[in-house]
C-alpha cells in the first residue's frame, strides 16, 4: 500500500491531465460534430459533400494513426514551413486534435440522425409563430435533438476518456503514463495498472450516472409518448 | 375580451388578391382573393387537393406565393426575386407578420419537449418579448378559456387529441392575433373529440375573433361562419353567406361536394 500512497500525488496529476484532455476533446468534438451535422443537412451540396467525406475518412482509419499523423506529421509540416527552431506540436495538442476530430466525426452522425427525427411540423409551428430560424433551432430543435442524441454522445464520451490512454504513447503525462512510470520504478506493475484501471472506472461510473440523469431530464414529457 | 380594438377597424385585417402558387409545373392556386374584416369568420371548403392548405400557408408565408398581393392591416408584404424565385423581401417583416397571424394545424404541432404552459408562453416570450410573468398570466387565462387549465404541467404526449388541439388554440389566442388561421383543426381527431374543439371555436367566432377556417364540418360553416368560400382546383368556385350558398349552391361542383359531405 505504501508505494501507492507515495505515488498518489503523481498519479493524481496524471488524472488531471487525462480529465483535461477528455473534457477538451468532448467540447471540441461537440462543436465540430454539430457544425458537420448542420453542413450535412444544409441541403447545399458544396457544404454537405465535404462534411460527409471528412466524416467517412475519419471514421475509416485507426484512431492511433490519426494521432501519429497529427503529432509527427504536424511537427514535420511546421518544421518545413518555419525552418529550424519551428514550434513542435505538443502531445496534448496532438491528442486534442486527433481525438476531437474523431469525436466530431462520430458525433456529427449522432446529431444528424437526431435532427432528422424531429418532426417537420415542430419547426413549422415555430416559424408560423414568428420564431426566426435561429430561434427555431435554439428553442425547438436543439432541445429535442439533445434528448435523442444524449445516449449516443454519452457513448462517445466514454470512448474518448479511454482513448486518452493512447496519447500517453506519444508522451502525454496522463494517468496511463504516470502509472507506467510508477510501475517501472517500484517494479509493481500489477498494483499500479490496477490503480490506473480503478481511476478510469471511477470516471466511467460517474459519467454513466451523469448521462443517465441528463437523459432523464431531457426526456421529460417523452416517456409517455406513443 | 376581443382583442381587435375599434381603432384598427378602418383597414381590413387581411387582404389577399390574385394569389397564385406553382409547384414545378403544377399551378395549385390560380388567383385567389379574399378580404377579411375584423370579426369575420370565413369557412374555406373544398375537396382534398383543392389548395386549401396551400392557401393558408401562403397567407402566413410558410409557402412563398408565386404571385399576388398580401396585406395585413394594410401593410403590404414586400416580395422580391432571389435566385430566380419569388421570396419575401424582408425576413424580419415575415416574422413580425406571422406573429400576428396565429395558425392552428391539423396535427396540432405542439412542441413535444415543452409542457402545456411552456407551449403557450414560448412565442409570447421569444417573439412578442413579453415578460415571463405576463406570458404565464396570459397563458393561464387562455388555457382556462379553452378548458384545459388543469393540464398546464402536462406534456402534449399525455393529452388526448382534443385536449392537444385546445392547447394549440390557447397557444394561438395568447398571441392576440389579428387573424386566426385554422387548417382542418378537427380532421385528425377521433369523432367523439371533434365537438369539444368545435365548441371552443364557436365561442371564438361569437366573441368576434377574425378567423379563416379550413374545415369539412359543414355544420360549423353553416352556424359559425359569416362567409363560405369553396375552392376547387385552385380557384374560388363559389363564395357567399353560408345560408345562401349552402342551401342553394350555384355551382354544380359545390353541389356535388356538399351532397358528398352530407352523407
Ligand atoms: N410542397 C409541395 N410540393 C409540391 N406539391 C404540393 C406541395 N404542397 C402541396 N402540393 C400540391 O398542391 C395541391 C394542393 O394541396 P393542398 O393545398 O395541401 O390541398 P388541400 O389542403 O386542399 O387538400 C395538391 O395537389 C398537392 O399535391
Ligand atoms: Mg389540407
Amino acid at each position: 500500500m505504501q508505494p501507492v500512497i507515495d505515488y498518489l500525488p503523481l498519479l493524481l496529476q496524471g488524472l488531471a491531465v487525462t480529465l483535461k484532455l477528455a473534457v477538451s476533446t468532448a467540447v471540441l468534438g461537440l462543436v465540430l460534430g454539430l457544425g458537420l451535422a448542420l453542413a450535412k443537412i444544409s441541403g447545399r451540396g458544396w457544404l454537405a459533400r465535404p462534411a460527409f467525406w471528412a466524416t467517412d475518412f475519419l471514421r475509416g482509419i485507426p484512431e492511433f494513426l490519426v494521432l501519429l499523423v497529427i503529432y509527427f506529421g504536424g511537427t514535420q509540416v511546421l518544421a518545413q514551413v518555419f525552418g529550424p527552431g519551428a514550434p513542435e506540436v505538443s502531445p496534448f495538442l496532438a491528442g486534442l486534435l486527433a481525438l476531437g476530430l474523431i469525436f466530431g466525426a462520430y458525433a456529427s452522425e449522432t446529431f444528424r440522425a437526431a435532427f432528422l427525427s424531429v418532426p417537420k411540423g415542430q419547426v413549422e409551428a415555430g416559424r408560423a409563430y414568428g420564431f426566426s430560424r435561429w430561434q427555431c433551432f435554439r428553442h425547438i430543435q436543439l432541445p429535442q435533438i439533445w434528448r435523442i442524441a444524449i445516449p449516443g454522445l454519452g457513448n462517445l464520451w466514454q470512448g474518448a476518456v479511454k482513448d486518452t490512454a493512447l496519447v500517453s504513447i506519444i508522451g502525454l503525462e496522463d494517468v496511463m503514463r504516470k502509472s507506467q512510470q510508477a510501475a517501472q520504478s517500484t517494479r509493481e506493475p500489477f498494483t499500479f495498472y490496477l490503480v490506473a484501471a480503478l481511476m478510469f472506472l471511477v470516471i466511467t461510473l460517474i459519467s454513466m450516472a451523469v448521462i443517465a440523469r441528463a437523459e432523464k431530464r431531457a426526456g421529460r414529457g417523452m416517456a409517455e409518448a406513443g | 375580451m376581443t382583442t381587435t380594438g375599434n381603432s384598427r377597424g378602418a383597414q381590413p385585417a387581411l387582404e389577399v388578391s390574385g394569389l397564385r402558387k406553382t409547384y414545378g409545373t403544377q399551378e395549385v392556386l390560380r388567383g385567389v382573393s379574399l378580404e377579411a374584416r375584423d370579426h369575420d369568420v370565413v369557412a374555406i371548403l373544398g375537396s382534398s387537393g383543392s389548395g386549401k392548405s396551400t392557401f393558408l400557408r401562403c397567407i402566413n408565408l410558410l409557402e412563398t406565393p408565386s404571385a399576388g398581393e398580401l396585406r395585413i392591416r394594410g401593410e403590404l408584404i414586400g416580395m422580391t426575386t432571389r435566385r430566380g424565385r419569388p421570396a419575401p423581401a424582408d425576413p424580419r417583416q415575415v416574422d413580425r407578420i406571422r406573429a400576428r397571424l396565429a395558425m392552428v394545424f391539423q396535427q396540432f404541432n405542439l412542441w413535444q419537449h415543452m409542457s402545456v404552459l411552456q407551449n403557450v408562453t414560448a412565442a409570447q416570450i421569444h417573439v412578442l418579448g413579453r415578460s415571463r410573468e405576463e406570458a404565464v398570466e396570459k397563458a393561464e387565462a387562455m388555457l382556462a378559456k379553452v378548458g384545459v387549465a388543469d393540464k398546464r404541467g402536462h406534456y402534449p404526449s399525455q393529452l388526448s387529441g382534443g385536449q392537444q388541439q385546445r392547447v394549440a388554440i390557447a397557444r394561438a389566442l395568447a398571441m392576440d392575433p389579428e387573424v386566426m388561421l385554422f387548417d382542418e383543426p378537427t380532421s385528425a381527431l377521433d369523432p367523439e373529440l371533434v365537438n369539444e374543439v368545435l365548441r371552443v371555436m364557436r365561442g371564438l367566432a361569437e366573441e368576434g375573433r377574425t378567423m379563416l377556417v379550413v374545415t369539412h364540418e359543414i355544420g360549423f360553416a353553416r352556424e359559425a361562419a359569416d362567409r363560405v368560400m369553396f375552392l376547387h382546383d385552385g380557384r374560388v368556385e363559389e363564395e357567399g353567406p353560408p345560408r345562401e350558398v349552402l342551401a342553394e349552391p350555384r355551382s354544380e361542383r359545390f353541389r356535388q361536394f356538399l351532397s358528398g359531405s352530407l352523407k
